[in-house]
C-alpha cells in the first residue's frame, strides 16, 4: 500500500510539473527564467511541453534504468545512484538544449546565451524529477529498493 | 521420538563431531518415504571418563554452540528446516521435574571412575591373596595403577570393570524417566579401544536387563527399545613409542578379533536381539599416524573419513521404520548389519568418491553450509545496511557484535574450518572442498559451475546476496522472526537456487 501510495504521489508531482510547465497563466518555467522574447518564443513554438517531456523521460528512464536495468548488487550503494543523478542532470539539459537549439535554428532564429541559462533550469528539475521517480518506484527492484536511502 | 545417543570414548566423541557438522549443514535423518523423520530429538550423551581429552572438549564445546545457535533460530521446534535443523537437547533439557539431580551437560558425569586409580576402584588393596593374584592374572600391573581419570588407556577389561558402574548413576536414572515408547537407542563407539570397546556392550546390557535395575523407570520400553550401535573398526595408527607400549597399533587388530567374537555370543549373534542394528564401518587405508597419548596429554586426534560417514549411521538408524526394528508385539527383532562401501576406492576423497546414497544426503546441504562458511567469512559484513539486510526485521551492524554471530562464526564455524582442514590433511584425505579456496565457483572439489551461452556461471557472495534480495522482497515470513533466522534460512533458500541453477549436477 505504502509503495502505491508513493508511486501514485510521484506521478501526480510529474503531472503536475508538465502541467505546470505548458500552462499560460503560471508557467512554472517562466516563473524560474523570463527573458521576454526568448520565452515568447518558446512559448509560440510549442516548446515547453517537449522540453518538459524530455525532462521528465530522462529523469524517469534514469530512475528505471538504475533501478530495473542496472538493479545490481554492485551498483546498490547511495553514490551509485548518485552518479545515475549526475548522468541525469547533465544529459536532461543537454538534450533539451539540443531540441531548443534545432527548432530555433529551424525558425532562422538564434539565443545560445538565453537557451544555456534556461537550460539551467532544467539541471534542477530534472535532478528533483530524477528524486521524484526514484522514490515512486525503487520499490519493486530486488537490489537497490534501498537506495539511496533504505525503506 | 528421541534418539539417544550415547557416544563412548574418544572415537565417539569425534563421530558426534561429525555429526554435528552434517546437522549444522542441515543433514537430517530420513524416513523410508524419503521424508525427514518427524518431531525427532537427539539427545547425545558422551561417555568417556578421560575428561582432558581435547577431541571430547572440542566435541563438547561445539555441542554446547550448535545448542545456543540452533535455539536462537528455531527455538524448541522439532521439525526445522534449513541449517542447523536436528534438535539436539541435554537430558537436562528434556526431564520434568524429578527428584535426579543432573547437570546440563552433554557428558556423562563418571565422578567414580574418574578420580580413582584401577586398582583402588576395584579395592585390589583389601583383597585377600588369593583374589589379589587373580586380579594379578586378569590386569597387567600398569592397569592396576591407572588413573581412570585419563580414560582406560586401551584396556576393554578395565572399561568392561568401571563402566558396569555406569547403571547406578543419576544419568542412567535421568534418561529411564524421560525414555518412552517410540524413542531409540544408538551406541558410537570403537571396537579396538578400552572405553567403547567396554561401554557398549556394557550398556546394552543394563538396557536390556533394565527390569533387573533398581530406581528407574519405564523398564519395559527400556528392555524392549529398539538399539542401534556404530562399532568403529580400525582405521588409524599411531606413532610408535619405545618406552610406553600401553596402547599399540599392532594390537588393534587381535582387540578386535577378541571383540567381535564377544559381541557375536552376546550382542550381534543371528538370533540375537540385543541389538538391533549394528554398523561396521573401518577402513584397511590407515590415518596418519597420530600422536602417541595414552591420555596424560590431551589426546587430540585429526577428524578423519571414517567419523564422518559414521556419523550417518545415528542418521540412518533414526530413519528405519518401527516394522524394521520391532515385532507386532513390540519385541525387537535379531540383528541386522550394516556395512558401507565408497564408490570410489581413492585416496583422495571427494562427492564423487561417495556413493549415490550418501550424495543424495550430504552433497547439497554440506555445500551450501560451505558457502554460508564462505559467505560468512568474507563477504557478509560489507553487506550489512544493503539489500535483504535492509528489510524487516533489519540485519544491523550490531549483529556482528551480538553472541549469536560471533558464537556462529568465531566458534562454530572455525570448528568447522578446522573439521575440514583435519579430514582434508589425513589419509583417506577428505576433499570435499578445495582448502583455502574462497571462489565459490570453484571451492568443491570434483564439481564445476555450469557452462551457459558465453563462457560459465558465476558464484560468489553477490550471486548469493542478489538471490537473497530477491526472496527477502516483500516476504511476510521474517515479520515474526528473528534477524538470525531470517539470515539463515534467506542464505539456505538463496544457496538451494544457486546450487540447482548453476553447479553441475551430480547426484
Amino acid at each position: 500500500m505504502k509503495q502505491i501510495t508513493y508511486l501514485i504521489a510521484g506521478i501526480v508531482v510529474t503531472v503536475i510539473f508538465f502541467i505546470l510547465s505548458c500552462s499560460d497563466g503560471f508557467n512554472i518555467y517562466e516563473q524560474m527564467y523570463f527573458n521576454q522574447g526568448y520565452n515568447d518564443k518558446m512559448f509560440n513554438l510549442d516548446m515547453y511541453p517537449v522540453i518538459a517531456a524530455i525532462t521528465i523521460l530522462i529523469a524517469w528512464g534514469g530512475a528505471a534504468i538504475y533501478y530495473y536495468a542496472i538493479n545490481s548488487v554492485k551498483f546498490d550503494r547511495w553514490y551509485h545512484w548518485l552518479a545515475v543523478m549526475a548522468v541525469v542532470i547533465v544529459l536532461a539539459p543537454v538534450a533539451c538544449y539540443v531540441y531548443n537549439d534545432t527548432v530555433f535554428a529551424n525558425n532562422g532564429l538564434a539565443y545560445v546565451g538565453e537557451s544555456i541559462q534556461f537550460e539551467m533550469q532544467t539541471v534542477l528539475f530534472a535532478a528533483v524529477l530524477y528524486i521524484v521517480a526514484s522514490f515512486s518506484m525503487r520499490w519493486w527492484s530486488s537490489n537497490c529498493r534501498h537506495t539511496p536511502l533504505p525503506q | 521420538m528421541r534418539l539417544f545417543l550415547f557416544a563412548i570414548g574418544g572415537t565417539g566423541s569425534r563421530v558426534l563431531k561429525s555429526l554435528l557438522m552434517l546437522s549444522a549443514a542441515g543433514v537430517r535423518p530420513l524416513d523410508e518415504n524419503g521424508k525427514p523423520v518427524k518431531d525427532l530429538e537427539i539427545v547425545p550423551v558422551i561417555i568417556d571418563p578421560h575428561k582432558a581429552n581435547e577431541d571430547l572438549k572440542r566435541t563438547e564445546a561445539l555441542l554446547n554452540d550448535y545448542r545456543d545457535i540452533r535455539r536462537r533460530l528455531y527455538g524448541n521446534d522439532p521439525n526445522a528446516e534449513g541449517f542447523f535443523a536436528n534438535r539436539i537437547v541435554t537430558l537436562r533439557e528434556i526431564m520434568s521435574n524429578t527428584s535426579v539431580t543432573l547437570g546440563d551437560t552433554f557428558i556423562f558425569n563418571l565422578g567414580a571412575v574418574e578420580n580413582a586409580k584401577f586398582r583402588e576402584f576395584i579395592g585390589y588393596d583389601t583383597m585377600n591373596e588369593a583374589n589379589q593374584a587373580l586380579t594379578s592374572l586378569l590386569f597387567a600391573n600398569y592397569q592396576l595403577e591407572n588413573k581412570m581419570n585419563i580414560g582406560f588407556v586401551g584396556s576393554p577389561n578395565i572399561g568392561s570393570v568401571a563402566l558396569n558402574e555406569v547403571k547406578d548413576s543419576n544419568e542412567v536414572k535421568a534418561f529411564s524417566n524421560v525414555f518412552r515408547q517410540g524413542d531409540r537407542i544408538f551406541f558410537i563407539s570403537s571396537i579396538f579401544g578400552g572405553t567403547g570397546a567396554a561401554g557398549f556392550p556394557i550398556m546394552v546390557k543394563n538396557i536390556r536387563q533394565a527390569a533387573n535395575l533398581e530406581g528407574i523407570e519405564n523398564r519395559d520400553a527400556l528392555s524392549r527399545a529398539p538399539i542401534g550401535g556404530l562399532t568403529v573398526l580400525p582405521y588409524f595408527t599411531l606413532e610408535g613409542n619405545k618406552h610406553d607400549q600401553r596402547i599399540a597399533t599392532s594390537d588393534f587388530i587381535v582387540k578386535t578379533q577378541s571383540a567381535l567374537y564377544y559381541y557375536k555370543n552376546t550382542l550381534t549373534g543371528a538370533n540375537d536381539s540385543n541389538v538391533n542394528s549394528i554398523y561396521y564401518l573401518g577402513d584397511q587405508v590407515r590415518s596418519k599416524p597420530y600422536l602417541y597419548d595414552p591420555g596424560e596429554h590431551g589426546q587430540r586426534n585429526n577428524a578423519h573419513l571414517i567419523e564422518l560417514i559414521g556419523a550417518l549411521a545415528p542418521l540412518d538408524f533414526a530413519g528405519v521404520p518401527d516394522s524394521k526394528l520391532t515385532d507386532q508385539d513390540g519385541y525387537p527383532l535379531p540383528t541386522t548389519a550394516y556395512e558401507y562401501a565408497l564408490a570410489k576406492d581413492e585416496l583422495s576423497i571427494n562427492f564423487l568418491s561417495l556413493g549415490r546414497r550418501t550424495r543424495q544426503l550430504i552433497y547439497e546441504p554440506m555445500s551450501k553450509f560451505h558457502l554460508l562458511f564462505l559467505f560468512l567469512t568474507t563477504g557478509f559484513k560489507n553487506i550489512i545496511g544493503q539489500g535483504f539486510t535492509e528489510d524487516s526485521p533489519k540485519i544491523k551492524s550490531d549483529f556482528l557484535v551480538s553472541q549469536f554471530y560471533r558464537t556462529l562464526v568465531d566458534q562454530f564455524m572455525l570448528g568447522y574450518a578446522q573439521w575440514l582442514t583435519e579430514m582434508n590433511d589425513n589419509m583417506r584425505s577428505v576433499a570435499l572442498f578445495k582448502p583455502g579456496e574462497v571462489d565459490m565457483a570453484h571451492a568443491i572439489e570434483g564439481v564445476g559451475v555450469k557452462k551457459r551461452l558465453l563462457g560459465h556461471y558465476k558464484v560468489d557472495n553477490d550471486v548469493l546476496k542478489a538471490e537473497m534480495n530477491k526472496l527477502s522482497k516483500n516476504n511476510p515470513k521474517y515479520s515474526d522472526h528473528s534477524v538470525e533466522y531470517k539470515l539463515l534460512d534467506l542464505f539456505n533458500q538463496a544457496a538451494h537456487n544457486v546450487f540447482v541453477e548453476r553447479y553441475e549436477n551430480i547426484n
